[in-house]
């Protein structure tokens, strides 16, 4: 064949090839005009933030091109543009130093996400059956503006409420600015693991009103009181970096690790040491561990400063903490007890810490604070080796302006239930909680969105809480926005990040930031934001109020002894108090944070729902985890159907036996039990929060998520709802019985 | 001089946080299963977190272990493959050619460290979540056995960007995608050829093991022993 001969060949083929395809509908599709510059096959890098979690990692996308349908301006079409294919740490940023969670990595399937909202949608039926009609931006933009016109005509302005997941960055902000400039309370925030009694705490022993970061890589000693910090709490990124400096980063010097809980969590497997506790003990046990300390009089009860005089009886020594008295109380014997004090005080740096379950007990804020006063008593706080306050992490420093301290939101944890807050609202605006399936059904919260006027939700998927709304706002994915961050913890120094879109939007969504921005201006009466769009605050910097402020150079012990620490006197030990009665409840109720589904927030990701849970290996399931013994005793198996019964109500979940828990403990993992959120979670397991009971820890009012008592029934025996990842590895499946 | 890759683990900076897992899943393409298909033995998973519990409350341990493949010198799983699908490549991989697999299995029966998945059907992602495919890694259909590659499409970038630079690979300078995420560093990979690379120092370590060694596989993979 010559060459004339072929090129006419493949003229005639091609040209038939474009014929063919003319019956094909898909072929009909309209071709957009590439908006993004990007060469096919060559992959850019792009960074961004990880909106999974607080801690504010920094990432890293991987962006090539490719083919995507999209919608715009109501045409569909084809076109070309830069994806995110992978998500890396950001190598540059100082928190996560180019590592990255298993969550993070998870965190682009939120964008690709079947379900996602893509278009506006409005109710169509009645509250709560879940039928939403698209609607354009003209027009949902107009409803909302009406509704907040209506307010403001009837002088109704504090008639707007608004909810927030707790968010410490300008989209906060910007939202803030919104309410305290239409006139409106404080927005509230939910987040069912808050850690507002730590903070507390904090504020109390140290003057810092924020989360700790840990210097562990020059840690020699790290006793934990129940925090999961190298699975889910704080800035576990951070966290696990230092961690393995602790153990293999100085040659010759490793770090010893001991983790005081009841029920064994990742972070607890990897401990020297595992200590059980009784719950609500953890306070007990870190003053036990003080008083030995001081007896021996290696340190003194003044070196704790003010952190030592919140405790009650700390100046005299802690007499009424002998190591028999705390033994008795703890269930930790004496003998390991003065063993543990003794290592404490001898391997220096040491530090402790305390989160999780261990302030999640009506004495909560005692325990926080008795581990505070430990670490104070062995200069552990801004020593290296020690706990850190980060510059600019505290909760009154992130508004800036003459407002600051009311600015602040409100945290829902910290006040009295929703319906109180909520009830005499007009219009309701969401951004990010969904406290109807994350907060306890006694809260009542599904039967006080139902009754209010008028919801708005900013979601980009349809949840518990988004199917009871009137108006879905949806925002972009992280990938597609400006983003921003300033977190409170995780670094010593201050850290603001922030980044520019990755890739162009997939749907028909706006940024929340600018959807705000455009309602402000829409208004009959503007409000003057200075901002035109998002992108324009988040370059603007944080609030100048904010930037000018001279970094805080005094160490903690000087400011917390020069700031006035409301509420500074010393506090008696109050035995934990649990709903239901020990003798018809004989077990402690453990909800945790699941390390692949967080609160339920991360159900929906179908990677993380196929992720073997690292200490049972199950995947897209609930399990119920209860002592080996005890369950022998019961006769229940693995797999068999329990009743867990409070005195709110009872859930059916498969049992997981393990010997990593007390006996007399029922720890389950949140995440599942969702009854709406998109294919791959609704209908998925049960949820352990809805049958908690209305427990507060006594100071702070803040919900004492441990502190609730159940009984179980073995209902029915296994069958294959519990799925093991190593159990299919070494098990026959359920089909073959004979073998 | 050619490269001999290897990995270390040590086992005494992994906290079983499962960073790897994902890192692994999201780099590779690997198929989510599903829950019906992962009760039946079906998930797919190139590296995975194994948890070994001892003794009893409140005396309790739990080791983690992370196992990939072991890219074995002496791979049980390449003799036995009728079709040289599953076959040793000059840089000692295991490599497994998709287009020459048929399916027999017989590999992943002869593997000891159960790392060898087979694809009992095609592979499903609900659009548009297909958009985050890596186009690096080919997706694999029904009927053929995967496994980890140690990223050689990674390895390859490297090794391209390197020559196209003119100047010798440096060691770390390739990162297989559990490697990169790995928050604590118990991940470390590189060239067992080059007695200065961290991996080779490492696999020195009096620490180390290889994982059942005494079935002489001569597993590239050392685990360095947790200190408690």
């Amino acid at each position: 064949m010559d060459r004339r001969q072929f090129i006419k060949i493949s003229a005639f083929t091609g040209s038939s090839a474009t014929l063919a395809s003319c019956g094909n509908p898909e072929y009909h599709l309209i071709r957009f005009v590439p908006e993004d510059r990007i060469v096919p096959g060559t992959a850019v890098w792009r960074p961004s933030i990880c909106p999974l979690c607080p801690a504010g990692c920094g990432v890293i996308a991987r962006v090539m091109d490719g083919e995507v349908e999209v919608l715009r301006n109501g045409q569909l079409g084809l076109t070309r543009m830069g994806l995110a294919k992978k998500l890396e740490g950001n190598p540059d940023h100082p928190i996560n130093q180019g590592k990255l969670c298993t969550r993070g990595q998870a965190a682009a399937e939120i964008t690709y996400h079947p379900d996602r909202v893509g278009h506006p949608l409005k109710r169509a039926g009645t509250r709560g059956d879940g039928k939403f009609e698209e609607i354009s931006w003209e027009q949902a933009l107009g409803e909302l503006v009406a509704k907040l016109d209506a307010l403001a005509a009837a002088n109704d302005q504090n008639k707007l409420a608004i909810l927030l997941r707790p968010e410490r960055g300008l989209r906060g902000e910007l939202i803030r600015q919104f309410a305290t400039r239409f006139g409106a309370p404080v927005p509230l925030t939910y987040e069912f693991f808050d850690d507002d009694v730590l903070r507390r705490a904090n504020a109390l022993s140290f003057g810092n009103h924020q989360l700790p970061t840990f210097d562990l890589a020059e840690s020699r000693y790290l006793l934990s009181f129940g925090a999961d910090f190298l699975g889910t709490w704080n800035s576990p990124v951070a966290q696990n970096i230092g961690y393995g400096e602790m153990r293999q980063g100085r040659p010759g010097s490793r770090g010893k690790f001991v983790q005081v809980e009841y029920r064994m969590s990742q972070t607890g497997a990897n401990a020297d040491e595992w200590v059980p506790v009784k719950p609500g003990m953890e306070g007990v046990l870190a003053l036990g561990i003080a008083q030995v300390i001081m007896k021996s009089g290696s340190r003194r009860a003044g070196d704790a400063g003010p952190a030592g005089m919140l405790i009650d009886g700390w100046a005299g020594g802690l007499a009424e903490y002998t190591a028999q008295e705390v033994s008795k109380r703890t269930g930790v014997p004496a003998a390991r007890l003065e063993r543990l004090a003794k290592e404490f005080s001898e391997q220096k740096p040491a530090v402790a810490m305390i989160a999780g379950a261990a302030v999640a007990q009506t004495n909560g804020l005692f325990n926080a604070l008795a581990v505070n006063a430990l670490n104070a008593l062995m200069g552990s706080v801004g020593t290296p080796g020690g706990v850190f306050f980060m510059q600019g992490g505290a909760q009154e420093d992130i508004a800036g302006g003459p407002r600051s301290a009311n600015a602040t939101a409100r945290s829902l944890n910290d006040r009295q239930p929703l319906q109180e807050e909520l009830r005499d609202a007009q219009v309701l605006l969401i951004d990010g909680a969904n406290p109807v399936y994350a907060a306890p059904r006694a809260w009542k919260v599904r039967e006080t969105l139902t009754q209010l006027p008028y919801i708005v939700s900013f979601g980009n998927f349809i949840d518990e809480t988004s199917a009871l709304v009137d108006l879905i706002l949806p925002d972009h994915s992280f990938l597609e926005s400006w983003v921003q961050s300033m977190p409170e913890s995780g670094a010593k120094t201050a850290i603001v990040s922030m980044a520019a879109p990755v890739m162009q939007p997939l749907h028909e969504t706006r940024a929340t930031g600018d959807v705000i921005l455009d309602v402000a201006r829409r208004l009959r009466k503007p409000l003057e934001l200075p901002w035109k769009t998002f992108e324009e605050m988040v370059k603007a910097g944080p609030s100048p109020a904010a930037a000018k402020r001279v970094p805080d150079r005094a160490k903690p012990q000087e400011k917390a002894a020069r700031r006035p620490l409301p509420g500074g006197e010393a506090r008696k030990f109050a035995e934990p108090q649990f709903n239901g009665d020990a003798n018809e409840y004989g077990f402690h109720f453990l909800p945790y944070p699941s390390q692949a589904l967080l609160d339920g927030s991360l159900a929906h990701l179908p990677l993380l729902q196929e992720l073997p849970d690292p200490m049972s290996s199950a995947v897209w399931s609930s399990w119920a985890e209860i002592n080996m013994q005890t369950a022998e005793r019961l006769g229940i198996r693995q797999g068999d159907w329990l009743e867990i019964t409070s005195s709110q109500g009872t859930i059916r979940v498969p049992a997981f036996p393990s010997p990593g828990i007390a006996p007399d403990v029922v720890a389950m993992p949140t995440g599942q039990g969702h009854e709406n959120f998109t294919r791959y979670a609704t209908g998925r397991g049960a949820n352990p929060i809805s049958i908690l009971a209305p427990v507060v820890e006594s100071e702070t009012g803040a919900l004492a998520w441990a502190a609730t008592r159940v009984k179980i029934t073995r209902v029915a025996d296994a069958d294959g709802t519990l799925v093991l990842f190593a159990g299919s590895l070494r098990d026959y499946p359920p089909e073959h019985p004979h073998r | 001089m050619t490269h001999r890759w290897g990995m270390a683990v040590d086992l005494d900076r992994c906290t079983g946080c499962e960073a790897c897992v994902t890192a692994c899943r999201t780099e590779n393409n690997i198929r989510i299963a599903g829950p019906e298909q992962s009760a039946r033995g079906r998930a797919i998973a190139w590296i995975r977190v194994e948890r070994y519990y001892e003794g009893d409350f409140p005396d309790v341990r739990v080791k983690f272990r992370p196992v990939m493949c072991q890219q074995c010198d002496a791979a049980p799983c390449e003799p036995v493959c009728p079709t040289y699908a599953s076959h040793h490549t000059d840089e000692g991989l295991n490599a497994q050619v998709y287009n020459r697999c048929i399916g027999t299995r017989y590999c992943a029966n002869a593997c000891p460290y159960n790392v060898r998945f087979f694809n009992f059907g095609n592979p499903v992602w609900d659009r548009p979540l297909e958009l985050s495919l890596n186009p690096d890694v080919s997706v694999r259909e029904v009927g053929v056995v995967e496994k980890c590659t140690f990223c050689v499409q990674r390895i390859n970038a490297g090794k391209e960007q390197a020559k196209a630079e003119n100047r010798e690979l440096k060691d770390g300078e390739i990162k297989p995608a559990c490697v990169q995420s790995c928050p604590t560093s118990a991940l470390v990979f590189g060239d067992l050829n080059d007695p200065e690379s961290e991996v080779s120092r490492l696999s020195r370590s009096s620490r180390g093991t290889k994982l059942l060694e005494d079935l002489g596989t001569l597993p590239k993979v050392t685990y360095l022993q947790r200190q408690s």
